[in-house]
This record gives C-alpha cells, structure tokens and sequence, in this order.
C-alpha cells in the first residue's frame, strides 16, 4: 500500500468546507406543481358514498369503509373512500369520475414514514396535513368523464297532445335506452330510497346487456307493478341519484319502462317466477289498488290462496281512476294486473265490503286480512258555498273520464288545488276543451305536485295563479255556473324555520265566475265498511293509522299498507306495503318456519 | 394561416380542420401523405420544432391516431397534426431522419402503444417498461385492473363494503328483494 492510498481519505475532508453541490431538504422547499396530481383530498360532507373511485380504480388503490362520523341516509352511503399508497399509481380517474366533485388531489407529494402501514388512509378522515391545500388536480370546470345530461324523453307536442288521452311519453328506443343506461354508476343508493327497494342497478344492467327478460325477473322481485311505475312513479330513486349531483340524474323511471315496453305480456308466464305449491292457507284482500294487488301477488307466489274484493267494476284503484290515460293507458296498467291474475289471485269486482260482503265474515272465513282502501273521499275546501252543484271534485272528473262518462265540466273551469289530482284534473279539463285556470294559496315551487306535471300543465295552456286562497263560493246569475271569491296572499316566512306559510290579504279580492269549480285539495279515507268499534280497535285516527312492523295492526289477523296507512301516499309506496304485508303474512301464517330459519341464521 | 391550410388541402388533401383554441389548429392527414407534409411544415412553413408525438388508441373505430404537434417560433403558434393508422397494419414512418428526437416518442410509442416504426434508432429496446411480457400497456384492450389484481400483493387487512349492501344491512334489514 502506497502513502497515497493511506492519505487519499484525508483529502476528501477538504471537500466539507467548500460549497455544497447539492441543496439539503427541507432547507428548500419544493412545492408540486398547481395542478399536480398528488396526495388524495375527500371534502367528507360532500361525499355520498358512492364508491365511483373505487369502481374506476384500475389499481385496486380504494377500499370503501364505513366512517363513524356518518350514518347511511337517504342519498349517502355513509362509507367513505380509504386508500392504499402502495397501489395507487395517481392517474386521477377517481377525480374524474367521483359524482359528487368531493374528491380531489393536492400538490404534495412527499411523506417519509417507518411504517408501510401508515401509507393507508381515509381522505378527509384521517388527519392529514394536506387536506386543505388550495393547489392540486382538480377537475376542469365542465368537465365530465360521466355526460352529465339525460336522454331526452321523446313526447308528442303540447298542441298534439290536448287533441286526445293518447300517452304523452313515448319511449325509449333502444339506442336512447342503452345510452341513459350507461350514465347509470350502478351505486346503488337509489335502492335505500326507493320504498320498494328495487334492484335498480341491476336492472339498469340488463338493458346494458340487452337483456330484457332479466331485467323483468329482477324488477318483479320487488315490485308487481313495472308498466305503471315505469310511467307515473313518484321516483324518489332520481332524487337521491348521485350521477344528479353535478348533473341530472338518471332516468331510472324511464329506464324501467323500456324494459317493460321490451317485453311482450304473452311471455311473461314463460319469463318470471310461478307460484310455489299450495300452502291451504287463505288470504283476503281488500281494495284492488296497487297495495292490495301487491300483496296479493307476493302472497300466491308463496302457495295461498288469495281473494281480492273490489267495491268498482275494474282493478287499480287510484291508478286507473285517478291516474288519467294520457299519462298512464289503460294497456299498460292491465298488463300488470292480467299478469298478477294469471298466476291465480282472485279479484271480485263490484263487491263492497260492508255492502255485498262482511268485514267480520273475512275475518271468519279467512287466515289473514289485509287492507288498503286507500283515500277515496275528497276533502272538504272549508269555505262557504262549497256545496255548490257546480262545485266538483277532481277526482270524480277523473274516475268519470276514466269509466267514459261526461262530467260536464263546461267551457271555463277553475281547479283548486296544487298536487296531482289538481294537475290532472286541469289537464283532463284542458283535452275536454275548457279554458282552465289553477288556483293554488301557494308558490308554484311549493306545489305538491310532480315538477313535471306542473310543467306539462303549463305547457298545455293551464294559467296558474299561485298565492290565491279561495274565500267563498256564491251563486252566479244563471244556474249553469258558479262565482268564486278569493284573495291574493302573502307569504310569511315561519320564525320557527318551518315552511313560508299563505297570509290573505284581505284587500285584494277577485271574484270570477266560471262553468265549474273542480276542488282537489287532498283525499281522505273511507272507513264505513268497518264498524266504529272495529275503527278504534284497530286504532285508526282522522282515517288513518299506523301499522306496526311487517304491516300489523293490533288485530291478530289484520294487516294494512297503502295511502292511508302510509305517509307517502304514493303507488310505490303502496306496492311496498304490499309486499312488506305478504311477508308479515307469511312469518304470520308460519310461525315455525321463520323461527327455525333465523336459529339458523344465528 | 388561412391560406397555408387551403394550400394544404390541395395538396395533401388535408381533413377535419379544426381551431382548438388560440394558436393551436389541428387537422387530419392520410398515412402514406404524412411524412412528406411534415417536411413541407418543417422546410417550407417554419415549423421547426417538434413538440411531442403521442398517440390515441380509438378501438371502437380500429384505429390508432397518432398526433405530431408542431411549432412556429415566429408565428408562435402550434399544429397538431393527426394520422389514422389501422389497429391491424400498426406501423409508421419513421420521422427521426426529421427530428433527430424522434426515436425517443417512437420508441415510447412502440413500448405503449405496440406501433412499429421501422429503422428508427434503438426502436425496440426497453424504455421505461424493463422486462415487459404483457401487450402493450396503453393499448385499450390491455385489463390494468386484472394486471395489477394478478401481479401484486394485496396489503393485510383491507376489506371494503358495496354502497347498496352496506345500507341495506344498515337501513332495511327486512325489506327489498332478497328475503324469500
């Protein structure tokens, strides 16, 4: 070994008194660029859930976890993304695609730790530092890897439309259909709001496949109804849809009468599920509504024998005498009944109960009863004069139009009222050739009524006069018509945070006159088929009543659902409690069966 | 800028020219018209600097469509022009006998995309993917997901629910389909 080799070392040393080459971390700080796709930021409270990043993740990277800070609601989940940094290879499709915009991306993109565990966090859970950086990937404005607008539904025009009841939607084709189909981000969340709790993703799928007779199957689980809910549902599903969050959401409705409009009624026999053997157990129903018939087929598909008692001379309740043809045709509606009697559920039409049959000779002849009359009977506007001939209740123009009678409305109507009924009926008042004016005591967007109906009613040349509360009904010159005080009103903002609440004004009155007046202010229901011991023994109060859980009331045998035992008071709703009763039914009917079947389960 | 395209539309039978956004225009050019126009640009048009290629993998239409995006340091503005190629015949004039750079974005687009340009420099060696067996990454028919599921571990520990089961277990037991 050379002296050199033995002092070269030393020479090195020189070296740690000169300028460094290199700069020394965190001495200078070296932030990522304002776009950088860096560590993951989640704005939790506007998160829904949805799992959409995970979905996309092509790594595997996200975990959907559930977060104690938030409980699973009507349109939130309640999990929220947690990642994995030793998959994640930072593309930012999760930001591309996340429906509520919440996910995002800050420029930081240094962290040193031990532990490879650590690298495993819930963004905007776990406390990072982060969280709130201003800069990183964002998504550009507009942008949307999802298209954020629907497929229009076809419709024939306002002018065509008034000329006759023919259908206003016209419905999908399959190209528009598989379109709308693939904004669906197959979440899921829908399916908590929808009180049917209908497979909606699913059969949001088989339209994707192109497979129709599936998509039927799955929609039968749920709901014996597809033909009419795929026209005239109240679809609380769309309103929780995340994909409507940034955009609108998907048309779940019209998505669902695709598929049903797929499907001829002469292979539904063939295509969905039959009766099981017969149990020799015996059910009757009363009302032929969508409550009554959903029970009824739920509880044939479980072997009973099952009979539906119908005070009018056809089934569907509200749905075919309160839902007008032009929204709903009589076709589509019987092509969910003739499929429900196909299987072999009884209907007797035109029997009363309390009238041709008994209440208390079902509960004799019967294993269980099930109810739902629904709310019949109009209510009353409380106001002077409403007695009136020429004063006519909404629904009874409807259920004439529906049975092909002339309700002899006139020229010159006005409507009172602001939910569906009240639309309907204008709108059927405006085809039979009437100039119609809808009187509402609030603002338009505190109508009641279907966005869409309100819009169509328009579009149909309906002139609606909000905050107008009607005062007194009074007798005109000529028998053949009737006047109308009413006044405008103001509204007063409620201190304790309630809803604006209509204030008269006594100086500003109007009174008109008119061939009719057509009230449709709500419905209550119609209890005279039971006794006024049976009414309290049930527990019925203002017609209405609470059932207990799987629909019981607290009679051994009695079982209730529909609008007057609901607070939706809608066919979906109806067609749940149906459901719900027919399982309620069938633990009632075999008590063993279940208790065996749950000792299983734990 | 105006006249320079009409040109280009006699001649190279230019299509689908479009103005993106402020001095950047781009257009469609055919393959076998692609390398003598992009020495027109260079040589005649001023278009000396190659910004980048890159290339967009259109499956549904069977097509790779490569984009060449040029400058003008005195018009300072920018082309981008696009060439079809076939998802059956993926290959390419070489242009690094223009741009020496070129091999580096061909041999990049070789490694992702599988598009072969032949003689270009060192075209088939590794580039960033060293010991690749797969087909080419960017291609779109190339399953990342099932790749990254088969090729690396999963960490410990990690479960994670489905939206839809987690709220039904959470708000509806009892109800919807499943129940028989």
């Amino acid at each position: 070994m050379s002296l050199k080799d033995l002092l070269s070392p030393f020479f090195v040393w020189q070296r740690a008194f000169e300028k460094p080459y290199t700069t020394l971390r965190p001495t200078l700080d070296r932030p990522g660029a304002p776009a950088y796709r860096g560590f993951h930021i989640n704005i939790t409270e506007t998160c829904v859930g949805c799992g959409s990043c995970q979905t996309i993740c092509q790594n595997n990277a996200i975990d959907m976890v559930a977060v104690e800070a938030y409980a699973g609601r009507a349109g939130d989940s309640g999990l929220r993304p947690r990642f994995d940094y030793g998959r994640c290879c930072w593309c930012g499709l999760c930001v591309d695609i996340c429906t509520a915009a919440s996910l995002r991306m800050s420029n930081e993109y240094a962290w040193i730790s031990d532990d490879p565990d650590s690298f495993h966090f819930t963004a905007g859970v776990d406390d990072k530092p982060w969280q709130d950086n201003e800069l990183g990937y964002r998504r550009a404005e507009g942008y949307h890897l999802n298209p954020p607008k629907r497929i229009e539904m076809p419709m024939l025009s306002a002018q065509e439309s008034l000329k006759s009841f023919a259908e206003v939607t016209l419905g999908y084709n399959e190209e528009q259909a598989k379109k709308e189909a693939d904004r669906c981000v197959e979440c899921g969340i829908c399916v908590a709001t929808c009180p049917a709790h209908m497979d909606v993703p699913d059969y949001i799928h088989s339209i994707r496949d192109g497979d129709y007779e599936k998509g039927l199957q799955l929609m039968y689980r749920t709901n014996p109804f597809p033909a009419t809910c795929g026209r005239i549902c109240t679809r609380r599903c769309e309103s929780v849809c995340p994909v409507g969050i940034l955009g609108e959401p998907v048309a779940i409705r019209w998505l669902k009468r695709f598929i049903v409009d797929q499907v001829d009624k002469k292979d539904y026999q063939r295509i969905l599920e039959k009766p099981i053997a017969s149990t020799g157990f015996k059910v009757a129903i009363i009302g032929a509504g969508p409550g009554g018939l959903s029970a009824a087929y739920y509880l044939r598909q479980q072997g009973h024998a099952v009979t539906v008692y119908e005070a009018q001379a056809t089934g569907g309740g509200m749905l075919r005498y309160g839902v007008p043809s032009y929204r709903l045709p009589d076709a589509e509606l019987d092509k969910d009944i003739d499929h429900i009697t196909s299987i072999g559920v009884e209907i007797k039409y035109n029997s009363r109960i309390g009238k041709d049959v008994m209440f208390e000779s079902l509960l004799e002849n019967y294993d269980a009863v099930f109810m739902s009359t629904g709310l019949s009977v109009p209510s009353s506007m409380r106001i002077n004069g409403e007695n009136h001939a020429r004063v006519l209740s909404g629904l009874q123009i409807l259920a004439d139009v529906a049975s092909d009678r002339d309700p002899g409305i006139g020229k010159k109507v006005a409507v009172i009222g602001g939910g569906n009924v009240a639309m309907d009926a204008a709108r059927v008042s405006r085809r039979l050739g009437a100039e119609v004016t809808i009187l509402y005591r609030r603002r338009i967007s505190d109508m009641p009524a279907d966005e869409e109906e309100i819009h169509e009613c328009q579009q149909e040349g309906c002139t609606i006069v909000p905050q107008a509360i009607p005062v007194e009904i009074i007798d005109a010159d000529n028998k053949q018509k009737v006047c109308i005080k009413w006044g405008e009103a103001k509204m007063v903002d409620d201190p304790k945070g309630g809803r604006a609440r209509p204030v008269l004004q006594e100086d500003k009155m109007h009174t008109e006159t008119y061939d009719c007046i057509i009230s449709a202010i709500g419905q209550s229901s119609n209890l005279d088929y039971l006794s006024k011991e049976l009414q309290e023994q049930l527990a019925f109060e203002w017609g209405k009543l609470t059932p207990a859980e799987y629909q019981h009331t607290s009679m051994k045998k009695v079982f209730v659902g529909g609008d007057f035992a609901n607070r939706t008071a809608d066919a979906i709703s109806a067609i749940e409690d149906g459901h719900h009763a027919a399982r309620g039914i069938n633990r009632f009917l075999n008590p063993d069966f279940y208790t065996a079947l749950e000792k299983q389960e734990n | 800028m105006k006249d320079m395209l009409q040109r280009l539309q006699r001649d190279f039978n230019i299509s689908d020219i479009t103005e993106r956004q402020l001095r950047l225009t781009t257009f469609h050019v055919k393959k076998q018209s692609a390398e003598t126009l992009l020495r027109e640009l260079r040589d005649r048009e001023g278009y000396t600097h190659l910004n980048f290629m890159t290339c967009i993998d259109y499956i549904e239409d069977d097509i790779f469509t490569l984009v060449y995006m040029l400058h003008n340091y005195d018009k300072k503005n920018t082309l981008g022009i696009h060439v079809n190629i076939s998802r059956d015949d993926e290959a390419m004039i070489s242009i690094h006998t223009l741009w020496a750079q070129a091999w580096t974005y061909q041999r990049e687009l070789r490694e992702m995309y599988g598009i072969r340009f032949p003689g270009s420099p060192r075209v088939d060696e590794d580039f960033c993917l060293e010991g690749w067996d797969q087909i080419p990454p960017m291609r779109r028919e190339f399953d990342t997901k099932k790749f990254s599921e088969e090729r690396f571990g999963h960490r410990a520990g990690r479960q994670s629910e489905q939206p839809r089961k987690h709220m039904k277990v959470e708000l509806y037991p009892n109800r919807g389909g499943d129940e028989k």
